[in-house]
């Protein structure tokens, strides 16, 4: 008898079903997975090979929830666990089981995909090479680490749903550093992808390079009044940090004052933005969330303006709307809460980044991020430490070590004009967020 | 490199309980699996966390989780190979030694044996967990008398860890740790601000911690700017403790080769005034990320990173140092092998009271509670994210101010450290999870306070 067909889950499902109370409500979930890891440095070559059987059980009654996780090993003593934690729960509005989709039938679990070993040494082998030719040899790569990843999941409900899913994934993380007379420095750049195919390795080679050696060689740029150009790999990171205002129960509040309720715009009708489990080019390609609501693609802001928010079956329930499929489970362990799946500005009015930097008379094209963003949407304030290029008619002079951008959130959001359309993704928050190259015509740096 | 010699039980400890059942027969397994030239070794773990979400108007949903995993590591000259599964049983190590010899090209010599089935042992769930749930909820309500305008996004957790490693020759604990963690965010209108926790102590002592920490924690944010541009500050010992982690630990952990990091390319040099010993010290029960053994099953020692002043030493493990390893390979989790990583930093205490080290520092600033930090050991270039600090004039504390960054580079920071260090170096309370690389590992300090010239504030939180 095989994990798959031990009927373990059953057993679960069986349990959580018991009714103790009326009104008592549950769902079980499992995941099945396997990794592989291969992770290259000076010292030598190491392979991580994992495999993961995961069971959760949550229980639902008059608003409250109650969660217990554990390995095959204690999943029968989960609904009971559960019971006896849902005692002391507090309520939570819209906390129930997912109802049963209609027309849904239970899908057989996918096998967890078999990486195979010797394609991923060659992808880390690509990357070196990838990393050798953008940089003739400057950049040193410390440490290159490839994970595959591939998972099952199931969801069934006492509310009658039962789906199962599967993923996969692939993650390149490299740890580059440059030394020159000027100075040291090192950088860990990373790229996600749904399948290893897919991983733009020389993209993120030019990047590496970027971030190590335009602060070594670049100078400074003292602020002014000029264009600006952002990099997807500058812009996507501040897309992450405004994804929380599309799902947090907190930041909404704060959405509706700064656009008086939505009669305001909260961008530039230049951006449109969208969660979408299956973005081409995503890191993310799932078919349904952690709850076992199926997927599809929501536009959160629509040519600026708000449009919806992101949602699991207990949010949807106290907005009276349908749930978006966004609950997630970063592991077994723990509960799904409403994220991200590829969150990303929509790039299909975009025009191609060369056209962008075309009209650019003067100004900065930021290439890297030095450290991590600030984007506060609580004091309207974002902050960027980014290296970069000095752009005169459309065509780069000189490089940029560092400078600051920073402003009010609300007026760089309303002054991006136009978008391109070399969306690319970043791993974030437990999904992805991609945004194209974005122009500003006039920004005080 | 299988040995005749009978297995050892190692006790670093009597009060290591868990895997010790088959604790002979592992030993046997893994030394089964071993060919001439390879080592290895295989690593079990038990990790079980009640969590629950606090708000500002008490406990939420309790979730309570148990993994428990098993990983064997082969290493042949410059490769290795981690198999991890689920289960740390004799099935399970049984399913990855066969997965491990497989892939590495041998065949383990063990009998396959009817498996044990899985033990009913998962702990209280009952009584003992409600009452600290009582004491946990009692000491929220302390922290938050009024909690008008505030908004807590928290998750609280009491995670009970216990680790072993097997060895070809000795089955070795690492140690069971019980902690009590907090993470979130607490907002108030127009400004949001990072909260962490970690303490080691027993849960009434830890609940009244968090109790404290919380309070100070959600007070309202100052909106006096700090001083942009070059400053000269106290830190106090929470955030010395922070500093010493970022400074000193990370650029001094041996994984990014030998000319890589700032400090192991001036190994013995003198870096900081005489006077100042960094330790970092696993042995040190009452802090968080102490442990007997490492993940690799050498036995925890200090190592002396700073002696007067002079770089000493660098955390190793065995692949960085072989058998050498000074017992600092830590992993995360099961399923990811051990790196060099810092434990618990411990400076010793100097002679120079809190008074005296404001009056030395003049005009500057009073830190009170760094809330993260991050440095690149190449560079030597370090941040610390500063939540709160006092305006210093002529070494008079005065009005608090808004949460700003301190950056420096870790060689000038050194050099500019006041002469005399405080004189009671305190654990750090504060002091969550270090990640690196994605992998959060508890870690804990102890230091005086102390004074620093000539870092660059940058007001905001970037």
């Amino acid at each position: 008898m095989t994990a798959a067909d031990d009927g373990l889950f059953e057993d679960v499902l069986a349990a959580v079903s018991e009714p103790a109370r009326e009104g008592e409500g549950g769902e079980v979930y499992e995941r099945r997975g396997t990794s592989l890891e291969l992770t290259e440095d000076d010292r030598g070559f190491h392979a991580s090979v994992s495999t993961e059987r995961g069971f959760a059980v949550r229980l639902f009654r008059s608003g409250r929830t109650s969660f217990a996780a554990s390995g095959p090993s204690g999943a029968r003593t989960l609904a009971g666990e559960a019971r006896l934690l849902l005692a002391r729960a507090r309520t939570r509005r819209g906390a129930r089981p997912s109802p049963a989709p209609p027309g849904g039938a239970p899908v057989p679990a996918a096998p967890p995909a078999r990486a195979d070993e010797i394609a991923a040494r060659g992808l880390l082998v690509a990357f070196r090479r990838a990393l050798a030719s953008a940089s003739d040899g400057a950049a040193l790569l410390a440490e290159t680490s490839l994970l595959l990843g591939a998972r099952t999941e199931r969801v069934a409900t006492t509310a009658g749903r039962d789906a199962s899913f599967g993923s996969s994934t692939a993650t390149l993380v490299a740890t580059v550093a440059a030394r020159t007379g000027v100075g040291r420095t090192s950088a860990r750049v990373v790229a996600a992808a749904a399948r290893p195919e897919e991983l733009a390795l020389a993209r993120l080679a030019h990047h590496a390079v970027d971030r190590v050696l335009l602060p070594l060689r670049g100078r400074p740029l003292e602020p002014g009044r000029w264009g600006l150009l952002l990099d997807p790999f500058v812009a996507s990171p501040v897309v992450a940090r405004l994804a929380p205002a599309f799902f947090d129960e907190d930041e909404d509040g704060l959405l509706a004052a700064r656009t008086r309720g939505g009669r305001d715009a909260f961008a530039s009708p230049a951006l449109t933005l969208v969660d979408g489990s299956s973005a081409p080019g995503g890191p993310v390609l799932t078919t349904h969330d952690g709850e076992g609501t199926p997927q599809g693609r929501t536009v959160v802001l629509d040519r600026g303006r708000l449009a919806a928010r992101l949602t699991d079956v207990a949010a949807a329930q106290r907005l009276g709307t349908s749930p978006t499929g966004n609950a997630l489970r970063r592991a077994f362990s723990e509960p799904p809460a409403i994220g991200i799946t590829n969150f990303f500005v929509d790039p299909s009015s975009g025009v191609p980044p060369l056209d962008l930097l075309r009209a650019l008379a003067k100004g900065f094209y930021a290439a890297v991020l030095i450290s991590r963003p600030e984007v506060d949407l609580a004091a309207d304030r974002f902050r960027l430490h980014v290296a970069g290029y000095w752009v005169e008619k459309g065509r780069a002079t000189d490089a940029v070590s560092e400078t600051l951008l920073s402003g009010r959130l609300s007026d760089f959001l309303r002054s991006v004009a136009a978008v391109g359309d070399d969306l690319k993704f970043i791993p974030a928050a437990g999904g992805g967020a991609g945004s194209p190259t974005l122009f500003v015509p006039k920004w005080k740096g | 490199m299988g040995s005749p010699r009978a297995p050892t039980i190692l006790s670093l400890s009597d009060d290591v309980t868990v895997f010790r059942d088959d604790a002979e027969d592992a030993v046997r397994i893994v030394s089964g699996m071993l060919r001439r030239g390879e080592g290895g070794e295989a690593f079990r773990e038990r990790r079980r966390a009640i969590t629950w979400n606090a708000t500002e108007a008490g406990l939420l949903a309790p979730a309570i989780v148990e993994e428990r995993g098993t990983a064997v590591r082969v290493s042949r000259g410059k490769e290795s190979l981690l198999v991890a599964g689920d289960g740390d049983g004799p099935a399970t190590l049984h399913d990855v030694v066969r997965e491990a010899s497989r892939r590495a090209g041998g065949s383990p010599f063990f009998k396959t044996r009817a498996a044990p089935g899985p033990r009913a042992d998962r702990g209280p769930s009952g009584p003992d967990e409600e009452a600290r749930a009582t004491q946990l909820a009692s000491a929220l309500a302390r922290a938050l008398p009024d909690p008008r305008g505030l908004s807590l996004t928290l998750a609280i957790s009491r995670v009970s860890t216990s680790r072993a490693v097997v060895t070809a020759r000795a089955f070795v604990p690492c140690g069971e740790a019980t902690r009590l963690e907090a993470s979130g965010l607490i907002r108030r209108p127009g400004a949001s601000r990072m909260f962490a926790f970690q303490s080691s102590a027993a849960f009434p002592a830890a609940c009244e911690g968090l109790a404290r920490a919380l309070a100070e924690a959600t007070r309202p944010v100052p909106t006096h700017r700090a001083p942009e541009g070059t400053v000269d500050v106290v830190l106090s010992p929470e955030a010395a403790s922070v500093f010493w982690h970022e400074a000193v630990g990370h650029p001094l952990e041996a994984d990014g080769g030998e000319r890589t990091s700032v400090l192991t390319r001036v190994a013995r040099a003198s870096v900081a005034p005489p006077g100042y010993f960094v330790t970092c010290d696993p042995t040190r029960r009452e802090l968080p990320g102490s442990y007997l053994a490492d993940d690799e099953g050498t036995p925890a020692r200090p190592v002396p990173l700073l002696e007067d002043g002079r770089v000493a030493g660098v955390l190793t493990d065995q692949r960085t140092a072989g058998a050498d390893s000074n017992g600092h390979g830590r992993c995360g989790d099961f399923r990811r092998p051990p790196r060099p990583r810092l434990s618990a930093l411990v400076v010793a205490a100097g002679r120079a009271t809190r008074d005296e080290l404001l009056d030395a520092c003049g005009t500057g600033l009073y830190v009170r509670e760094i809330s993260a930090g991050h440095t690149d050991a190449e560079s030597g270039r370090f941040s610390l994210f500063v939540e709160s600090a006092d305006l210093l004039r002529r070494g008079r504390l005065g009005a608090p101010v808004a949460p700003f960054l301190l950056t420096s580079d870790v060689l000038t920071a050194l050099r500019h450290l006041h002469g005399e260090p405080g004189e009671v170096s305190a654990p750090a309370s504060g002091l969550g999870l270090c990640v690196k690389r994605g992998e959060p590992l508890p870690v804990g300090g102890a230091s005086p306070a102390i004074l620093l010239r000539g870092l660059a504030a940058v007001p905001g939180r970037a």
